[in-house]
């Protein structure tokens, strides 16, 4: 975790309303992991009070370069789409804890709904410098929505399900998922919670669905690894990228809690990414 | 901006991936002097460096930000960086505070700038990026007898010039603070006030009976604008007479410094602030957070878990000024301010109001190094106006005659 200001490099809009923004950080892009995420400091002080945390989207270790993909939701992201290239924006990061991919796994189920891919984009590429392959599911509601093909790496596939039907599979992305499910050696999601608290109920039933017994060494037979830890993620089959209004981003002032089975976590600290396991879901709608 | 680079990032990176638990080393105490503060950090370029004189204040020589109307130009404001023209040299202005008159000796700060309870949670959580041990002191997060798990979500959100949070003083209670952080605190050279809630005068007391004698903990701040279970849920802070008695109970259960931190939705403030002093409150800090609330627009509904927040942010700061006016004119003990605190011309306010310190809050959540950056500021300003001390700075704005209540107060009250 560190304090510096990244200068703005490039800046599109990808989407309606959705940007992608390129800065100089080589901090951050030595060091940030995928599911990590920084603090932004927006350009205007005058009235606004807290920074806004935003995924760290892809790095580009070599340039020592990061891009972040944000859609604009207030008065903070509006005005940070309106930097301009050469801006100097003050970070604070990396934050968070990243995802946990097993070291033994192949297949990896990218689930997003809509800006959710921003958290999960990164872990496309870092899964396919490590040789695994990838496929995103992403879901919008409507072909405007969709987040460009053009954006992920050629080696990812790439399956669209959008809730008007006028791309890809009409439905939900939750509805994409049982299709993958067996294919899949871990999955990790990112988007709205509604989506989250269906796809864990989903998760929990695959197990005794498949029915097939984990391949490879037995685990789980030494000592119990207590959620929450580097070692239990990595063995849930679902790790989610949760989001909460967030006031320090530090783990200081407790603002960003989710409720986990065992009581309140902080997104900051022990978040953004959990196990599908460790969050007290509310039941889906 | 200025980067300091942090002796605290030196250590190892890879931290552990429990990041939930704070990492607790020791961490050896620095020495004040010499050039860490004021070595801008790599990537800092063009940056003024630090005069590289100075007992940490290596932005000592930086002439801060001009306060339209506060000073005939020319006097400080074209300072050379070599170091002051007139006045005294930045390092030799002692800051240092007594926030405990009563006892002397036993809650000197070295400068008039904390952070507040619940901004910096047990301060180590900044430790990264903000050196904690040139603040003047650190108010940890709220504690209570047992553990408490908070509030549901959302618990904090943004408003204009400010935030609400409804935080619901979330904490692993005082035997766990106790055992995780005061060993930690006790190798610091920043005091550690341990803010202390609870529901009855019994939990506040059980709290501070624990807290007593523990290395580490320097003080005590009440925070008093909890609901009284006792009274039917009135906050002891909004009750003249539940707000001594919690005080006098406290009082008499520890001989720490205590502190007293007032709420501002009261009538009148004043009869309170005196009821506290009476009831042997070492220093009073003003104000805790406004009760608010926020709408979520999406579904109509409110938008915090807990449906009420607590205002704190530049929004607050007229409201804390005038209750610290008013608390500094009844009252002989200190008062710390605390308001929307974010610039150098904030704690000039509060200075002028009555207050002997401040307490920068959700200033850090913006930009932690508000604090330090305030400590500089505070420094060179009065170095440049040949102040050997703040302290000459302390009350202006009250009224000629110390003591008596401001008749204009009441008249003006809306």
């Amino acid at each position: 975790m560190r304090l510096l200001d990244a200068e703005l490099v490039e800046t599109r809009e990808i989407l309606p309303r959705q940007w992608l923004q390129r800065y100089r950080a080589p901090w951050l892009a030595a060091g940030a992991r995928a599911g990590q995420f920084v603090h932004v400091r927006t350009p205007d002080y005058s009235g606004l009070v807290l920074r806004r945390p935003i995924s760290i989207n892809t790095v580009d270790r070599v340039a020592g370069e990061i891009t972040l993909h944000f859609r604009i939701a207030g008065k903070g992201t509006e005005l940070l789409a309106r930097g301009r290239p050469g801006d100097s924006v003050p970070m604070l990061g990396p934050l968070g804890r990243p995802f946990e991919v097993d070291p033994r796994t192949h297949h990896v189920l990218l689930i997003a709904g809509g800006l959710g891919v921003a958290g999960v984009r990164f872990l496309a590429d870092e899964s396919l410098e490590a040789g695994r392959q990838v496929t995103l599911l992403f879901g919008a509601a409507t072909a405007g929505d969709v987040y460009p093909s053009t954006l992920l790496p050629d080696e990812v596939e790439y399956v669209v399900a959008t809730e008007d039907g006028s791309l890809g599979q009409p439905g939900r992305v939750t509805d994409l998922v049982p299709a993958y499910e067996a294919w899949a050696d871990q999955a990790f999601a990112c988007g709205p919670s509604p989506m989250l608290a269906a796809l864990a109920a989903l998760a929990a039933g695959r197990q005794a669905r498949l029915g097939v017994a984990r391949l490879g060494r037995k685990r789980g037979t030494g000592r119990p690894v207590p959620l929450g830890s580097p070692q239990a993620r990595r063995r849930s089959w679902l790790q989610v990228s949760m989001e909460q209004h967030m006031g320090c981003a530090v783990g200081a002032c407790l603002g960003c809690v989710v409720w986990g089975v065992e009581g309140p976590l902080r997104v900051c600290r022990e978040g953004p990414v959990f196990a599908a396991e460790e969050i007290a879901w509310e039941e889906p709608a | 901006m200025r980067r300091r680079r942090s002796i605290v990032t030196s250590g190892p990176r890879t931290r552990s991936p429990h990041a939930g638990e704070p990492r607790l080393g020791l961490r050896a105490p620095r020495s004040r002097a010499g050039g860490a503060a004021g070595t801008p950090a790599v990537g800092d370029a063009g940056a003024p460096t630090g005069s590289g004189r100075g007992i940490g204040s290596g932005t000592g020589a930086r002439t801060p930000a001009l306060p339209a109307g506060t000073a005939p130009a020319g006097s400080w404001a074209g300072v050379p960086a070599g170091g002051p023209v007139s006045g005294v040299a930045a390092a030799a202005v002692d800051l240092s505070v007594d926030l405990a008159p009563r006892r002397p000796g036993r809650l000197v700060l070295r400068n008039p700038v904390l952070v507040a309870s619940g901004t910096f949670g047990y301060g180590v959580e900044y430790g990264e990026v903000v050196d904690v041990e040139r603040l003047g002191a650190i108010c940890c997060k709220g504690t209570t007898l047992k553990p408490r798990t908070g509030n549901p979500p959302p618990r904090v959100t943004e408003t204009p010039g400010g935030m609400l949070n409804s935080i619901g003083l979330q904490n692993p209670g005082v035997d766990a603070v106790i055992e995780r952080y005061a060993p930690l605190w006790a190798g610091w050279q920043v005091p550690v006030l341990v803010n202390v809630a609870g529901e009855s005068i019994d939990d506040y007391v059980g709290v501070v009976q624990r807290l007593d004698g523990v290395p580490g903990v320097a003080g005590i701040e009440l925070n008093i604008s909890c609901p009284n279970v006792g009274k039917g849920g009135l906050q002891f802070a909004v009750d003249r007479d539940a707000a001594a008695a919690v005080t006098a109970a406290v009082r008499r259960a520890t001989d720490l410094p205590l502190l007293v931190k007032l709420s501002p939705n009261v009538t009148d403030i004043r009869p309170i602030a005196r009821a506290i002093e009476d009831a042997g409150a070492d220093a009073i800090t003003a104000i805790n957070t406004l009760s608010g609330i926020a709408v979520d627009r999406r579904t109509g509904r409110p938008l915090l878990g807990n449906v009420y927040g607590g205002l704190s942010g530049p929004a607050i700061r007229p409201v804390g000024l005038r209750i610290v006016y008013e608390v500094a004119q009844v009252v002989s003990i200190p008062v710390v301010a605390i308001g929307g605190v974010g610039a150098l011309d904030d704690v000039l306010d509060y200075l002028a109001v009555g207050a002997i310190a401040v307490q920068v809050g959700t200033a850090i959540f913006a930009d932690p190094e508000v604090p330090l950056r305030l400590v500089d500021e505070l420094r060179a300003y009065c170095a440049a106006r040949g102040l050997s001390s703040h302290l000459p700075l302390v009350g202006t704005a009250l009224p000629a005659r110390p003591g008596r209540p401001s008749a204009k107060g009441v008249e003006y009250r809306p």
